[in-house]
């Protein structure tokens, strides 16, 4: 470039650069979205974490209720990609009105940038507080103030079986890990792996053994260094916390444990992991999932069709502790001050009958917060026992990976367990990168 | 049918409208003084585009340049301290910045010489087989990566043994009862890397082939006819006289597929999400960008691509200028 072009270019850059190179973000002290009081907006937007069958039936069992009070709702379905949009949405100041979070983790973290609105002022705590499952509401508390209310739940200790298979060769249920172990070599004696798993889930490959981690941590160290370890006070090096890797490299990364090898692992996506169940001769025996396991495009639909006949569910088994491990979609608010944003925040969270054309009769993975739900509305038997499992435990603890900051629970504790589990890396590089990458603030 | 009207609109309305801006503005500078109205009506014409270019361009750029010395959500400055963590993590430099320097080093090459033996062995054919040839290797440039990604995810996909075989290359292996390997996570010489670099040759190929068909097809016959008297063997005539012709659009070639190498993202993304020791610099950027919310790490992340493309980008125009002044 000729030197006077070059002068005039960076003339104009230095002009641009002093006039808006000194501002920082203000820190947005004050909550966005700040419309003071006395609006009611005619459609309320509302983002979620769930599509397929679940969007389906979470928009049916809003709609009527919607019509009946003259709202326009504007479902924005974003299953995988959950996180990236709503941190996009927040960032162009242009958030939904309610924000369904499937993990309370990316829920705190908006907390903490003010986005997101208190709910004690806004829903009835004390109602929700005696009518939840205990253990839901304190995931997606910051201080002493709740930001969000769960609008389902599911179950995440829970191991499935093949039931005509598995009473045919006589094997029984275990109701302690050491009997699991046992039944667990029993399988393999007779010439099939035990387990299949699955890994596999696009951008957020791994969490399947996350999952398998925490049930293990709740089970063996049970309930109270599980919430040090999701807070951060409790590291991944931590014995406690390596036992529980132990554990599952004794299960999983075993040669002949699994159907398709350890190797197979992290490529077998996690929707159709299950399937080798109902193979003749069976592939597999066993596999731990949550219960949304049970909605369509993960069983074959022939299997879906005789679920209570074919599909057995027994609760994870117990450690030294008994603590079942959940999961769920919490719903938070963005918008202050809107009656009608309000009206339905209430009307999916606090009403213990929503979710009914959700329930059944055709099982779309939904199970209520609410202990008063009434389960006849579930689809089938399976869903109802493990309803009953979470209705009646006197401790639930949320997914840790979930609740942990985002780039711990959805980055490199994923990703850590796809490196571990396809043998990239081994058990101590694992935690300790697990542990480097927890943020410092 | 209302977003069709409301786009039709907009393209309407955007045309008109700019056409109307310059019309006016033109106006009001003709009525200047003949002295003013000279200096002005330069400023006047690409005034708009420049600011325009300003506002989406160079305002982010600085913006994000700043950013890289602020901590993680942008509200106090931190120094630099985002570059010295990324820098001496072995994790970004052994992984995400080695793994970039591999894709510029083979496929940029590759693509060049793939590019180069199609335009000369197609050169050889009659004329329709050529055309035939050449619309075949140019045919992956009309799709995105994403698309390439996905079809290609079907040639590398491994399913667990014993059940039936989804990809291309396993299935091939089944058929000789080798059992299926898991192509993608083969991190070892980084041959899932590779993998994936044939992905982008691929789609790449075609851009090279047709400029350096052009180049090949525009070296003077009477200098390889002189070649060929002088006895010279087609291997030699192609290296010291066809090669050295060719030279300016080999760089160029060389050049724009070393700039899309070193920004390339969704190929990771869509394969492998930066697992198994694949991550590059761009997928790097989107996780610590979305999944981690560090507008530190990804601002400095950035910008450390944005210093290592402008000396490219600077050659690439230079030589661009020098091949204008040679017509």
């Amino acid at each position: 470039m000729s030197g006077r072009t070059l002068t005039k270019a960076t003339a104009i850059a230095g002009a641009v650069a002093v006039l808006t190179s000194g501002c920082l973000s203000s820190g947005d002290k004050t909550s966005s979205g700040d419309k003071s009081g006395g609006t009611a907006k005619a459609t309320v937007e509302i983002m979620f974490g769930f599509g397929g069958d679940q969007a389906a039936g979470f928009k049916e069992s809003l709609e009527p209720w919607a019509k009946t009070n003259g709202i326009t709702i504007k479902y924005v379905s974003a299953p995988d990609t959950f996180q990236t949009l709503i941190r996009s949405r927040v960032a162009g100041n242009n958030p939904p009105d309610i924000g369904i979070f499937p993990q309370p983790g990316l829920l705190k973290d908006l907390v903490k940038q003010n986005k997101l609105q208190p709910l004690d002022d806004v829903l009835d705590m004390a109602k929700l507080q005696s009518s939840i499952v205990p253990g839901f509401l304190d995931s997606t508390t910051v201080g002493d103030k709740h930001y969000g209310a769960p609008v389902d739940i599911n179950v995440k200790s829970l191991v499935f079986y093949n039931k005509p298979a598995f009473t045919a060769a006589g094997y029984e249920i275990p109701t302690t890990i050491d009997e699991l172990m046992a039944l667990s070599d029993k399988i393999k004696a007779s010439g099939t792996a035990p387990w299949c798993i699955g890994l596999e889930s696009g951008p957020a490959s791994g969490w399947p053994g996350t999952d398998w981690i925490e049930e293990l941590v709740l089970k063996q160290a049970g309930p109270d260094v599980y919430d040090k370890w999701v807070a951060g006070e409790t590291k991944f090096e931590d014995p406690a916390i390596k036992a529980a890797f132990d554990t599952y490299a004794k299960i999983a990364l075993t040669k002949g444990n699994v159907f398709g090898g350890a190797k197979s692992i992290v490529s077998s996506s996690f929707q159709t992991a299950a399937n080798p169940m109902f193979t003749t001769p069976p592939g597999c025996f066993l596999h731990k999932q949550g219960n949304f396991v049970t909605q369509k495009g993960f069983l074959s639909e022939a299997i879906r069709a005789k679920i209570d006949t074919n599909l057995g569910v027994f609760a994870f088994p117990k450690g030294a502790f008994d603590t079942v491990e959940g999961g769920g979609d919490s719903a938070a608010l963005f918008t202050k001050g809107d009656a009608n944003v309000t009206k339905v925040l209430k009307a999916i969270t606090e009403d213990p009958t929503f979710g009914g054309a959700w329930a059944g009769p055709s099982d779309r993975g939904f199970i209520s917060p609410h202990k008063d739900f009434d389960v006849s509305k579930y689809g089938n038997e399976t869903t109802r026992s493990i309803a009953k499992i979470a209705y009646t435990t006197s401790g639930i603890r949320f997914d840790a990976s979930d609740s942990m900051p985002a780039q711990v629970g959805n980055g490199s504790f994923w990703k850590g367990m796809i490196a571990f589990t396809s043998g990239q890396q081994d058990e101590a590089t694992t935690l300790k990168k697990i542990d480097e990458s927890w943020p410092k603030s | 049918m209302l977003k069709v009207i409301n786009a039709l609109l907009a393209i309407v309305g955007g045309v008109l409208g700019s056409l109307l801006l310059f019309y006016v503005m033109n106006k009001v500078v003709e009525r200047l003084p003949r002295k003013w109205e000279e200096r002005v009506k330069p400023y006047v014409f690409f005034g708009p585009a420049v600011l325009l270019i300003g506002f989406f361009l160079i305002y982010p750029a600085i913006r994000t340049i700043v950013f890289s010395f602020a901590n993680s959500d942008s509200t106090s400055f931190i120094g630099l301290t985002n570059y010295t963590d990324l820098l001496g993590s072995g994790d970004f430099v052994s992984g995400a910045l080695l793994n970039t320097l591999l894709w510029m080093i083979v496929v940029p090459a590759l693509t060049v010489i793939f590019g180069l033996a199609v335009a000369v062995l197609a050169d050889r054919l009659r004329p329709r087989a050529e055309k035939f040839t050449k619309s075949l290797i140019f045919l992956p440039m009309a799709i995105s990566l994403v698309g390439a990604s996905t079809i290609w995810k079907y040639v590398y996909e491994s399913r667990p043994e014993g059940t039936p075989q989804v990809g291309l290359l396993n299935a091939i292996l089944d058929k000789f009862g080798i059992a299926p390997v898991a192509w993608l996570q083969l991190s070892q010489a980084h041959a899932n890397s590779l993998l994936l670099m044939v992905i982008l040759i691929w789609a790449q190929v075609g851009f090279s082939m047709v400029l350096l068909s052009a180049a090949v097809k525009g070296v003077p016959e009477d200098t390889i006819e002189a070649g060929r008297i002088d006895g010279a063997s087609e291997k030699r005539i192609f290296l010291s006289i066809v090669v050295p012709q060719i030279w300016a659009t080999v760089i160029t070639v060389f050049i724009t597929v070393l700039i899309i190498v070193m920004k390339i993202f969704d190929i990771i993304y869509v394969m492998t999400g930066g697992n198994f020791n694949t991550d590059v610099i761009g997928m790097r950027f989107f996780t610590e960008l979305f999944t981690n919310g560090n507008n530190g790490y990804a601002a400095a992340i950035v910008v450390m691509l944005m210093i290592a493309i402008v000396p490219v980008m600077l050659y690439q125009v230079r030589n661009f200028r020098r091949q204008e002044a040679q017509r």
